[in-house]
């Protein structure tokens, strides 16, 4: 042979994992298209072929949940008697003395700045008038935190004691945290009846994961040279345990609790959609569905204020703290007590307390003025966001152009004009020698044209399976597929494709946005000064709280849900984006600049590379955290599986509840191990 | 309790093998290759597993300092686990004071620790959360020492390792080479007959390491334990050390003293160790020595327990062979000059 016709043959064998996977997706995708008038089962899977999962598990569910309800009520009321304990001691005590008690034990964690939060933050809540509600959450608050420190911490200590346990509660943890809140509820419901009592058993279930991921992982990384020491002491292994290893772990651990009441806060909020309790979740949500912003806002800010207080109090134990003088936590509380008793005749009625309802009426009409004044101007974004970005990736180009929004019809010439401007771009790319990235163009552009809602599904299966292989080799790609099909014959698919393409939407504009923050928070440090408060703020705040402003300015709808999906979603792509980019090791960039590479080029080739991992870890928690939104969403109007959740819970259908909380957990945790797998893959290659 | 004769610690054939399964492995390559070691090695790794100790025979005396040296990877970290159950031990046998620790029930081991042993650790594994005094105390507190009583005890072994006046401090408040004081003031406190030390200067600078060695000898010169050492350092090793144990991808290749290690490597690997060392300053005259009564007339005054060095200085402008005495000055042989110039030449490579 020579030389010349050696060289095509061997670029044609020469095709690379991902060229592959990507080749057969176009190829699938082609015939589904071609096949469509003649076979429209390639497209749309067949309402015939369906099997009634959701009623049989609803019919497992409910047998099931029956069987173990006598046992339930009982817990149930066993665990009323300390809520009703809570309740009174926290509904009864003056507070003056409440507020006192937070303020000293501010001062005992942090010193005067925590001191100062709790009282002002305190102050706060007393003067907006909701204290009685507020106080009705922290009993729940109060209630499930002990019950999941204990069982958390339990668990992760028999996983760290039995390695075999390990591996199970690991996988079992992993799947918890990828099923939306909601779908905790349903069950729920059926098992406890209606009422607050529900509210701390899920906020319980919600909150006792992170305490035990903390107590395992603290435990695991404790240095094997103190394990060992403490044996070669002669300790036995509940001296080991309890007297050397746990209070080795014990800032980890700490995180744990950290985490664990901010979990626990968040799920008593959203707990109050199934309503029976007088607590401030609720009050969000009835003056959020009367339009009384201004109260809604002032409520969702009481949610804010005790969110930062309780994470930044308990932050404080996690971190090496100094020691504040007690004669400062006794001067407070003896005060208190003496204001208390002096001023007990003349203390007001908290629920009586308006000094806030100015403010919030103010913010009321002025949101209506702002609404009416800059009305032309939202509605524009709002609809041309709607028209010309969200409503083409749903249902695609070809049913999204209307005259009535784009000023003409969506031909099929236009499509096949379309599809060939893609095949000339991808063979430009190929012939350039990106072959994937030109296949990947017409993937995205065959894509637009179809819509994600519209997708055949034998090209998502087939999409999915090819990113599993690149990703993580042939038993990640039969996982994926395994788990999608499930969604398929089980009648979600199509609310399954919605959730994909609103979380989709939301997680692309928080890559993108996200990863232009995140860049230009780590070049110039300014910017990190302004952004890094708003991002510790973005995820203090309980989930729920995320709609009010959305609601307010841009009412109920599928717009409103996606900007609070990404506002949510948003700060881990920052936040891991400027991590990665900071975080590259000194002598990298000595070794770059002393080759007289630019800044710019540091960046495009020292930086970004090395960040590309731990990039990778912050889209993985963004898509992770846009699925968790995205059920909380379903409030303000959004379709797809969150709503059947929503639905679901509304009907009190376990059935639907749990299959569309599987499935919305399937398609979360198929993301999260691709992406997973492509960091993995980074990772190694750059040695870490 | 155990005669003067027992040694304090006795390995024969100790494996340590790591893998799914990896006691019937050993069993079953020990029997393919009719109990060769080597052979059952190379099969043992052709099947995935990790032999990383193998066939490790020595016996350590009662009071002696018995060094284990070699590089990383060698084996030498996992064989003092293996001595002291903080590994289980795959195959093969351990005295300690005569009883078998392998397979010894979780009790009896933890009694054992309680009493008997004691262990120092490369990075300290200092309890964080502990004073300096409750570290050190910790060994007691376990074993059910009361209070008043453990922390006496802490406060003479504190003093013992010149730490008084940090008794309140915690790890995080303390240099390096302090932590390592209380490491070494933890693993005395029930002054145990056999002392386990895993590098305990490696993570040190070389200034504090060597303050700390002679320290240690100080030590021991009192205390008179049975020592098993680990090193990477054959300068630490030969000054240390009573015998040397030479550890090479999970064999040991050579037991002896720092002068057998010197000047008689069995191979090129131990042969590789020594070159740098200065060959003078760590073998002694008797190494040298002859038995042969024909001397010259000089008497420089050589001892057997003079090093190379000492004896060529006394020696450099002599030619005859010359009388070595005894510590109580008895001539008890001879050596010849050109021997000791020999004996220190540098190897040729």
């Amino acid at each position: 042979m020579t030389a010349v016709s050696d060289i095509p043959s061997n670029s044609a064998i020469q095709l690379t994992v991902g060229a592959k996977a990507a080749l057969i997706t176009v190829v699938v995708g082609a015939i589904c298209l071609a096949l469509e008038g003649l076979a429209p089962w390639l497209v749309k899977w067949p309402t015939a072929w369906e099997l009634p999962a959701t009623e049989w598990v609803g019919a497992f569910l409910d047998w099931f949940l029956n069987g173990i309800k006598p046992a339930m009520r009982l817990f149930s009321d066993l665990m009323a008697y300390p809520m009703n304990g809570a309740n009174f001691v926290l509904g009864n005590t003056p507070w003056p003395i409440l507020i006192g008690l937070v303020t000293a034990l501010g001062w005992f964690l942090g010193g005067l700045p925590m001191a100062a939060l709790g009282f002002f933050g305190l102050c706060f809540v007393l003067a907006s008038g909701y204290w009685a509600e507020s106080m009705n959450t922290l009993a729940l608050v109060a209630v499930s935190v002990p019950v999941a420190l204990v069982v958390g911490g339990a668990i992760g200590i028999l996983a760290n004691e039995v390695p075999r346990v390990k591996s199970f509660v690991q996988a079992v943890l992993d799947v918890m945290q990828t099923v939306p809140t909601f779908a905790y509820l349903t069950p729920l419901l059926l098992l406890f009846g209606f009422g607050p009592v529900v509210g701390l058993i899920a906020s319980a279930i919600y909150a006792a994961p992170p305490m035990a991921r903390n107590v395992m992982l603290g435990l695991e990384r404790v240095e094997p040279e103190i394990k060992e020491a403490a044996i070669m002491s002669g300790g036995t292994r509940f001296q080991q345990l309890f007297q050397v290893e746990i209070p080795a772990a014990a800032t980890q651990i700490m995180v744990g609790v950290n985490q664990c009441l901010m979990a626990a806060l968040s799920m008593v909020i959203i707990a109050a959609v199934i309503g029976g309790f007088n607590d401030i979740g609720w009050e969000v949500l009835l003056t959020m569905r009367k339009a009384q912003f201004g109260e809604s806002l002032m409520a969702g800010l009481v949610i804010v204020v005790f969110a930062v207080v309780i994470d930044r109090m308990s932050g404080t134990l996690a971190t090496e703290r100094k020691r504040y003088d007690p004669r400062v936590v006794w001067a407070v509380l003896g005060f208190t007590a003496l204001f208390t008793v002096a001023f007990w005749a003349w203390l007001p009625n908290p629920s009586e307390l308006t000094l806030l309802d100015p403010m919030a009426e103010a913010v009321d009409s002025g949101l209506t003025a702002f609404t009416q004044a800059n009305g032309p101007w939202l509605d524009a974004l709002k609809n041309n966001s709607l028209f010309y970005v969200l409503l083409p990736l749903r249902i695609g180009l070809d049913q999204a152009v209307l005259p009535f929004t784009w000023g003409f019809q969506w031909t099929a010439e236009m499509s096949f004009g379309l599809f060939a401007v893609g095949a000339v771009i991808a063979a430009l790319m190929a012939w350039r020698g990106h072959l994937t990235g030109g296949l990947i163009v017409l993937i995205l552009i065959g894509m637009l044209e179809t819509g994600i809602a519209n997708l055949p599904w034998p090209f998502v299966l087939t999409g999915a399976a090819a990113l599993s292989y690149v990703a993580g080799g042939w038993r990640l790609a039969a996982l994926s597929v395994g788990l999608l099909c499930t969604i398929l014959v089980s009648g979600l698919w199509e609310r399954a494709l919605l959730s994909l393409y609103l979380s989709g939407a939301a997680v692309f504009s928080c890559a993108v946005a996200g990863g232009l923050i995140g860049l230009a928070s780590a070049v110039w440090a300014p910017v990190w000064k302004v952004v890094r408060p708003i991002c510790d703020m973005l995820q203090t705040i309980p989930l729920f709280v995320f709609l009010i402003p959305v609601l307010m300015v841009f009412q109920i709808g599928e717009f409103s849900a996606f900007l609070a999906i990404c506002a949510y979603a948003i700060v881990p792509m920052i936040r891991y984006t400027r991590h990665g980019l900071v975080n590259t090791p000194d002598e990298m960039m000595e070794a770059a600049i002393s080759s007289g590479a630019t800044e710019w080029q540091i960046m495009r080739d020292v930086r970004a590379p090395y960040a590309a991992p731990t990039i990778l870890l912050g889209l993985n928690q963004t898509i992770l955290y846009a699925f968790a939104m995205l059920v909380i969403a379903a409030l303000i109007g959004t379709t797809g599986l969150g709503q059947s959740i929503y639905l679901a819970l509304g009907q009190a259908d376990v059935g639907l509840g749990i299959s569309a909380g599987a499935a919305m957990a399937i398609l979360a945790l198929v993301a999260d191990r691709i992406v997973q797998g492509f960091a993995e893959e980074r990772r190694k290659a750059l040695g870490l | 309790m155990t005669d003067a004769n027992t040694p304090a610690i006795t390995c024969q054939n100790l494996w340590q093998v790591f893998g799914q399964g990896a006691d019937k492995a050993l069993t079953d390559a020990l029997s393919r290759s009719g109990n060769d070691a080597d052979k059952a090695a190379t099969d043992l790794r052709e099947q995935g597993f990790i032999p990383a100790v193998q066939d490790a025979n020595f016996e350590v005396k009662e009071g002696e300092l018995f060094v284990i040296m070699g590089l990383s990877g060698s084996g030498k970290s996992t064989l003092i686990r293996c001595i002291s159950q903080l590994l289980p031990g795959t195959g093969g046998e351990i005295r300690v004071d005569g009883e078998n620790v392998i397979g010894a029930s979780k009790k009896a081991l933890t009694e054992l620790r309680r009493k008997k042993l004691g262990m120092v650790f490369q990075h300290f594994g200092l309890f964080p959360h502990m004073t300096v005094a409750d570290n050190v105390a910790y060994p007691l507190r376990v074993s059910g020492v009361g209070k008043k009583e453990r922390m006496a005890r802490a406060q003479e072994v504190i003093t013992l390792v010149g730490l008084e006046g940090r008794e309140d401090s915690y790890p995080r408040q303390l240099s390096g080479g302090q932590r390592q004081r209380v490491g070494i003031a933890r693993s005395l406190a029930v002054n145990p007959d056999i002392w386990f030390l895993d590098e305990p200067f490696s993570a040190l600078d070389p200034l504090i390491r060597r303050q700390l060695q002679d320290e240690f000898l100080r030590i021991q010169a009192t205390l008179k334990k049975s020592i098993v050492f680990i090193t990477h350092d054959i300068q630490e090793a030969l000054k240390l050390a009573d015998r040397i144990a030479i550890m090479r991808d999970g064999k040991i290749v050579q037991i002896g003293t720092p002068t057998d290690i010197v000047l008689r490597p069995v191979d090129d690997y131990v042969r590789e160790f020594s070159k740098d060392v200065a060959k003078g300053q760590h073998a002694k005259v008797a190494s040298v020595m002859r038995d042969e009564s024909e001397r010259g007339p000089d008497d420089p005054g050589l001892t057997t327990s003079m090093t190379l060095d000492a004896a060529l200085a006394h020696c450099m402008e002599l030619y005859e062979p010359v009388p070595v005495r005894d510590e109580n000055g008895n001539i008890v042989g001879t050596v010849h000059p050109s021997d000791l110039a020999a004996a220190l030449q540098v190897d040729e490579t």
